[in-house]
Formats: C-alpha cells, structure tokens, sequence
C-alpha cells in the first residue's frame, strides 16, 4: 500500500489536518459539531424565524433619524456632491502621483484595475444594496445611482487637474478648494436642519469621520509635545494624555452633557453633537499621541542625525524623514484606535441622549406596533452588521495602505 | 624619497592655505566619562586626514562634534571661519558646509534613491527640482549607479547604499566630508568600491577627515594619520612615518595588533 501515502484528495487532507490523532479527531467532532449548529441558528434567524419587517418600517429612523422630510432633498444633493468630490480626489491624487513619478501608469490593464476596485467594495456594496432593498421607495435608488453616476464623472475629471503641473500656490488653492467641499456642505445641511436633528447611522458616520479629522493632527502635536526639549511644553502634553486617559470615556461623554451646564449659560452652551464631537476628539487624541510616540520613538536614531548632517532645519527633519516613517510604522494601530472610536460613537447615545443608531435600535421595538413581541434582536443584529462593515472596511483598506506604503522597506 | 615627517604638532598642518577645520582645547564629557580630553587639531584646505585608534579612543565623538552631532563642553571648533556655537542658524550653517557619511548609512528607507539626494538641496538650498535632480543624477553617476535612481534604499546592497549616502552628502556641494567608518558595516566584497569611491574623491581636492579601520586607505590616501586612544591624539604622521616608523609606544601597541 505504499501509493496511498503519496496520494492527495480531500480524503488525506482531512486524515491529515483533521484526524491525526485521537485528540485530533475529538476535537474535530466536537468543534465540527458546535459550528454546524451556531451555523444553523444563525442561518435560521436571518432566514425563517427573524421577522425584519420592523427593520423595514424604521429603515429611515435608523439610517437618518428624526431628519425632516421637508429638508430631506438636502441631504440627497450632499450624498451626490460628496460622491462627486470622492471620486475627483481619487483622480486627482493618482494623476499627481503618475506625475511624480511614484507610481507607473501603463503597467495596470482595465481588467485588473476592475478587480481591484471590485475586491475592496464588495462589502459595502452588498449593504447598500441590501439596504435599497428594504427600503419601500424608488427615491434612494435614484440617489444612489445618481452618486455612482457622480463618482464615476469626478474620476475621470480629476486626472485633468491633477496631470498639470500647478506650483505650489496653484496645489494649495486646489487643496483649499477640495477641504472647503465637505465644510461648505455642512453648512448647507445645517443651516436648514440643527444639529440636534440629525441622527440613525447617519449621525455616527458624521461623529466619527470629524472627531477622525481633528483628532489626527492633534494627536501628532500632541506625541511631538511630550518629546519636546521645552519642558513647559513636555509638562503640558504629558498632563493632558495621562488625565484624558485616565477617564473613562462614558464618563467624559456625562460630564460633557451634565457639568458644562455650571460653566456656560444654556444659550451659549454648543449642541450636544458638538460636544460630542468635541469630547470624541480629545479622548482620541490623547490614544493616537502614545501611538504616534511609540512610531517615533521606532524611528532610529540614525535618521534624524542623518537628517541634521544634511543641514535639514528641525522642523523639516521632523516633518520629512522622522515623521512620515513614525505614522507608517504604526499604521496598525492607528487605524485600530480610529476603527474603536467609530464604534464608540455608540456611547453618544446612551450618555448624551443623541438619537444614534444604536439608540434607535433599542428603541424602535417599544413602537406601538412591535411592542412586546422581542424584537431587539433584530434591530441590533441590523446595527451590527452597520457598524461591523465598515469597520472591516477601514481595516481592509488599512491593510492596503500598509503595504503601499511599505515599498521601500523590501 | 624625502624624510618621513614626524608632526610633534596635531596643528602643523600638511595642506596649503589656511585652516579649514579647527579644534582647539576640544573636550567632550558623556556624564563623568571624559570622551575627548583636549584635542587640537588644523585640516588644512584639500587635506585628507585618517583617524585610526582602538574602538572607544573617542575617534567618532571627536568628528560628530565638528557637526554637532555631539556638543562639545569645552574648547572651540571653527569650521571655515565660522566657530560653532549654540545658536541653531550658526550650526545649521556649518552643517551646510560639512558632509557626513555615516558606519550603517542612515539613508531614508522612505524615498527613492534620487529623492534621498534632492532633499536637502531643494529644501535648504532651494534648488528647482528639475535642477536639484539634475545634480542627483550627476552624482549618481560619479559613484556609478545612476540606474539605482528611482529604487529604494532597502532595494540595494549595502556597498550601493553607502555610495548613495555619499551621493546625498555630496548633493550640498559641502567644503569637508566626514567619514564615520564609512565601510565597517559593509560585507568585504564591497568595501573597495566605496574605498574606490572615496580615494576619487579625495584626488577631487576634497578635504576629509575618514575614520576607519582599512589601514590600506590610511597608507595610500591619507596626507596625515591621527592616532587616538583614551580620547586624546596619541601622535599624528604622515602615513609614512605612522607606519614605519611610529615614536609612540602605544601606536606600536595598536599597530601590532592589527596588522
């Protein structure tokens, strides 16, 4: 019998990783038998016993909250023009990098390209579309199609920007115009709807990629602070990361909606989305100061004294060599620290009283029409599955930035 | 042949002109530990001088002070006129005018090749690109590997990596090159062709001071050789008489050590 060891087939792949011993193979049984029956249950909910027609009928509630319809054509012309932005910022980034050299430009066939782009959206794309499907009404196709359709034009317009050569000037007027898109979008919700109306996933969204923003950069002043040779400067960085990191967050989010009532006057007091936003901020900040630490403190010491021999002043020997290799090297667990604060918007709703999803969520099963038939399984399998696709998306993308940037380290 | 010459005077330079570097009185302290115990020594313009010493005699403390890349407590260093102080402008000045290659390189792993030698001058001698690359791929040319431009440094071997280093120092057009034992982080198969690229600088009129342990280089290179131990110079000579005919006992110590 000696052919049968060399043979292969699902038969000796399963002798051979699966029962090669008799623990092996215990354990095989019973892991084997626990995973086909969560697979069952779980298939059975989503499929026979979970009833997601309340899913159905709050769908605006929980994507949108409590939006007024009347103001509702606002949001849909943010949706396209942010679309549209997108996809001009794609364009433009790639067509200055071909300029530049960093990447090449022939050595990608369509075909590829198109898997590319098909590997990293899949999963959004499958929830949306999830998402138009439940909804009972033609409009959120039409908004939809018309921000693809939006995209995909700020793509193909952004190269023609980004090919010319532009100057420093012309690159900074280019900038400002693209970061003053969102900001002027903003305004244009706001200005109809206050803040304090907005809510559904909507309102985590928004949270969470301002607080991502600001934070950002504060974290890197921050982690350069607590390294500084000033020691007033290192005194004053320091003591804010360890206070800050020492509250729990939930705990900041209550003193931020209670306590700021002793010090400023109701009328001049911000939105509780503000404070939110505030709070989110500095509570990140401080993680992505250690974090950005640690990348500095991982940049050899080599680099910056090479950077002094070349005469580099010691805000271009932080802000070219020692800076950049500090955030790539940590790249992890940045994207990391960001992907909880996206999680963590949820305590918003519970500590601040905003309307977020998963507040709907826990909500809606006490409608007249649901109520006392135990629905909230579904509302937070529904919040979940929001919340888990685009934290695996950022993940995934982090991945991808990791090994862009990693060129130069093979 | 003429007399070995024997300087009994690190300051009586070999060179012409006037000083290009001068130490004077230098001491240097790590804590308790005295580093550089009052060093003197003049460079003249186009002079190369080798720095050979056991490892720990204060060889690198005493080059890195000359950038600053280590402060000096006591005595005072001038390069080309300018004396160096605390004062950021007046340092960074100096280390416009000075180049350092470094023992493990130190290129930066996150631009290309080229982009490691236009840095510095775009950004501090606000040369156009296209002009600061231009430069890059004559330089890269001189240390000949011009096809390296567009990779990355942990693309190339070591031996490519520290003619790149010299490239980039090379790209500020500085009056002195320091060398901190520039090949002893290299595999033996690749030190000659940075030694090959340092001996045609050296016959380019550069002014060098190289600290290393090829003691081929010192012979056939250097105008004078300084041999330091205990962070003080020991004795100072023409490759000729350090070599041959060294006065000091604990030269002949260290030479019968290692040759």
């Amino acid at each position: 019998m000696t052919g049968t060891a060399h043979r292969s087939g699902p038969v000796v792949w399963a002798r051979h990783n699966l029962f090669r011993s008799p623990v092996d193979a215990l354990l095989t049984v019973v892991f084997g038998a626990v995973s086909v029956w969560l697979l069952y249950k779980t298939l059975s909910f989503i499929f026979v016993t979970g009833r997601w027609d309340i899913i159905r009928v709050n769908l605006r509630l929980l994507m949108i909250g409590r939006f007024p319809e009347a103001h509702e054509l606002r949001l849909v012309v943010t949706v396209i023009c942010l679309a549209a932005w997108g996809g001009f910022l794609a364009g433009f980034i790639r067509a200055r990098q071909i300029r530049s050299g960093r990447i090449s430009d022939n050595d990608v066939s369509i075909t590829s390209r198109g898997a590319d782009i098909a590997a990293r959206l899949w999963l959004p794309a499958v929830v949306v579309l999830l998402l138009l499907l439940l909804s009972s009404t033609a409009g959120p196709w039409i908004m939809v199609g018309l921000a693809i359709a939006a995209a995909v034009v700020g793509r193909l317009i952004g190269p023609f920007a980004g090919r010319p050569k532009l100057g420093p000037a012309g690159t900074a007027v280019v900038y400002a115009g693209l970061g003053a898109v969102p900001v002027a979008l903003y305004f244009y919700v706001v200005t109809a709807v206050g803040f304090d109306d907005w809510g559904g996933f909507m309102l985590n969204l928004f949270l969470a990629v301002c607080a991502i923003v600001l934070c950002f950069p504060l974290g890197i002043l921050l982690a350069l602070g607590r390294r500084s040779t000033l020691p007033l400067v290192r005194l004053v960085c320091t003591s804010y990361i360890e206070l800050v990191r020492g509250a729990p967050l939930f705990v900041l989010l209550l003193l931020a909606n209670v306590a700021l009532g002793f010090f400023v006057p109701d009328s001049l007091a911000p939105s509780t989305s503000t404070r939110a936003i505030v709070v989110f901020t500095l509570f990140t900040a401080a993680y992505m100061a250690e974090i950005i630490r640690g990348g500095l403190q991982s940049v050899p010491r080599g680099q910056l004294e090479a950077a002094k021999a070349v005469g580099l002043s010691p805000a271009r020997q932080t802000g070219y060599i020692v800076l950049p290799q500090a955030l790539r090297n940590v790249i992890p667990a940045q994207i990391g620290q960001l992907i909880s604060l996206f999680k963590d918007t949820t305590l918003a709703g519970i500590a601040m009283g905003l309307f977020e999803l998963l507040n709907v969520s826990t909500a809606i099963p006490a409608q007249e029409q649901f109520r006392g038939q135990g629905l909230i399984g579904e509302t937070i399998t529904f919040a979940a599955l929001m919340f888990w696709t685009v934290a695996f998306t950022m993940s995934r993308e982090s991945q991808r930035l990791e090994r862009r940037l990693g060129v130069g380290d093979r | 042949m003429t007399e070995p010459e024997v300087f009994a005077d690190a300051t009586a330079m070999r060179g012409t002109g006037a000083a290009m570097i001068e130490l004077e009185h230098v001491d240097k302290f790590f804590g308790d530990f005295q580093a550089l115990r009052d060093i003197n020594l003049k460079v003249a313009a186009q002079e190369v001088v080798v720095v050979i010493g056991p490892s720990g005699s204060g060889k690198s403390t005493m080059i890195r002070c000359i950038n600053r890349l280590e402060e000096h407590d006591g005595g005072r260093i001038v390069v080309d006129g300018t004396e160096l102080s605390n004062d950021i402008r007046n340092i960074q000045e100096i280390r416009r005018e000075t180049g350092m290659v470094f023992q493990s390189f130190n290129l930066f792993p996150h631009l290309s090749v080229l982009d490691n030698i236009t840095l510095a001058p775009r950004k501090v001698r606000k040369m156009p690109k296209a002009k600061a690359e231009e430069l890059g791929m004559e330089l890269l040319e001189m240390v000949k590997i011009p096809e390296q431009a567009g990779k990355y440094p942990g693309q190339l071997s070591g031996g490519q990596q520290q003619r790149v280093a010299i490239a980039r120092s090379l790209a500020m057009k500085p009056k002195v090159m320091l060398f901190d034992e520039p090949t002893s982080a290299l595999d033996p198969e690749m030190i000659n062709e940075v030694l090959d690229t340092m001996k045609e600088l050296a016959s380019s009129g550069m002014t060098m001071i190289v600290v290393t342990h090829e003691m081929g280089f010192a012979r056939e290179v250097a105008d004078r050789v300084v041999f330091m131990a205990d962070g003080q110079i020991v004795e100072v000579g023409t490759p000729e008489h350090f070599f041959e005919n060294p006065t000091e006992d604990r030269t002949k110590l260290f030479l019968s050590q290692i040759l």
